[in-house]
């Protein structure tokens, strides 16, 4: 049992167990906080700034990024502040200058009060850093086929020498996971490419389905299917049978993705 | 062609990669002056480090290069102390006399030129680094007496 410690977040009293951080306890208590680069199934990197808080009590007065701050006895945190709202508003600006289009990003460019942007960069290519699907692919799926290169503003998400991933398996998680769609899956006649603004990623032939015959899925993902999920399980991946038949036809459930997609803030 | 031999030479003698791994790239870097990718990629599947991760690292570090260096390369400082002294007339005497640019190795892979913001040797502006030595105040008229020195090399 971890031990508790006593915080106030807003002026509310609250008891929270040790090592929680401030925005996983104010989430507990229904205290919105903005998040882009968070999600709940993988390991926050504080890379958006945008779920920022006051703090101060038991900590020096300052601004802190409550996704990573774990909270300690006697903290005292504001999460709405005046400063921080002007602060927030100016991330925002800067995430829009690049990434104008994103309905996802507008909407809750708006819910923090931000219209546009008085930045503007020359390229947009839609990403926002946040490195959601670096670590999706990473942490959760385990394939690495995603990594950060350069610094600055040239930093960029890409594969292994910038070729065609050959650790990439195909699963799409990286795109289930990318806020703002920079990154995008197609499945064009018998062949899935992942890619982004001016790269692919990935391609890969697909498998038919042994039952309809409509190509649904890479071979890498279905062997990795076949040891992240089957075997654990003790089944094999006997058939290939795309989600659908295996639903309509043999009435067995197709196994749940085993990344456990969480709630975004943008409800997907 | 992939030098295996090289490589499990360097990799033997870090028999733990965690923690190691940036110096063994260097040994790497130092050996073949760069990183070609077939090494790297080996180096991946013999470390069981991701061959992203270790592109990522590579791509942070300036002192990693993806590309060939000559067998010497020219640091100018053009950093403000060196700057007002002339760095940019004595760069433009190696980018002159060698045809090359910034960032560029010469074909016959003898020199690489770069530049650097300020290397601590303010005193000695310009200032300009030939591999691991230092040169100060150095005139165009010197920059090109050094390149013949190591032109001879
Ligand atoms: S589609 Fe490829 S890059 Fe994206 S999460 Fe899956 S394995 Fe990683
Ligand atoms: S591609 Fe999408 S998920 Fe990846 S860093 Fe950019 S915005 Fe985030
Ligand atoms: S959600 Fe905390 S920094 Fe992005
Ligand atoms: S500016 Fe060149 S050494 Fe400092």
């Amino acid at each position: 049992m971890a031990s508790k410690v006593n915080i106030t977040i807003d002026g509310r009293q609250i008891q929270a167990p040790e090592g929680m951080t401030v925005l996983e306890v104010a989430k507990k208590e229904g205290i919105f906080i903005p998040t882009l680069c968070y999600l709940d199934a993988l390991e926050p990197e504080g890379t958006c700034r945008l779920c920022i808080v006051e703090v101060s009590g038991s900590i020096r007065h300052s601004i802190r990024v409550s996704c990573i701050q774990e909270v300690r006895e006697g903290l005292i945190v504001e999460t709405n502040t005046e400063r921080i709202q002007r602060n927030r508003r100016v991330l925002m600006e800067l995430l829009l200058a690049r990434t104008p289009y994103s309905k996802e990003l507008l909407d809750l460019a708006k819910k923090i009060g931000v219209v546009t942007s008085r930045f503007h960069a020359e390229e947009f290519d839609d990403c926002v850093r946040c490195g959601r699907c670096v670590r999706v692919c990473r942490d959760q799926i385990g394939a690495h086929a995603l990594c950060w290169v350069n610094r600055g503003y040239q930093r960029t998400v890409t594969t292994d020498f910038d070729r065609l991933s050959e650790y990439c398996i195909g699963c799409g998680s990286c795109v289930q996971v990318c806020p703002t769609g920079a990154l995008k899956m197609e499945d064009r006649g018998n062949e899935r490419i992942i890619y982004k603004w001016g790269q692919i990623l990935a391609r890969f032939k697909l498998e038919k389905c042994s039952k309809c015959g409509k190509p649904f899925a890479p071979r890498k993902y279905l062997e990795h299917m076949a040891r992240k999920v089957y075997k654990p399980r003790g089944q094999e991946l006997a058939e290939i049978v795309c989600p659908e038949c295996a639903r309509k036809v043999e009435r067995r459930p197709f196994p749940a993705p085993e990344f456990p997609v969480g709630k975004t803030p943008f409800g997907f | 062609m992939l030098d295996i031999e090289t490589i499990d030479s360097i990799l033997a003698k870090f028999p733990q990669t965690k923690g190691n791994l940036i110096a063994i790239l260097h040994e790497v870097q130092n050996h073949y002056r760069y990183l070609p990718e077939e090494e790297l990629r080996y180096i991946s599947k013999r470390t069981g480090v991701p061959i992203t991760q270790i592109y990522s690292i590579v791509n942070f570090y300036n002192r990693f290069s993806l590309k060939p260096k000559g067998k010497h390369v020219i640091c100018v400082c053009l950093g403000t102390a060196c700057h007002v002294k002339g760095a940019e007339k004595v760069i433009n005497e190696v980018k002159m006399k060698l045809n090359i640019d910034v960032g560029e190795t010469t074909d016959d892979m003898k020199f690489t030129l770069e530049e650097v913001r300020c290397i601590g040797a303010c005193s000695l502006a310009p200032a300009v680094v030939v591999d691991e030595k230092t040169y100060g105040k150095v005139t165009p008229k010197e920059m090109s007496s050094i390149l013949a020195k190591y032109n001879k090399e």
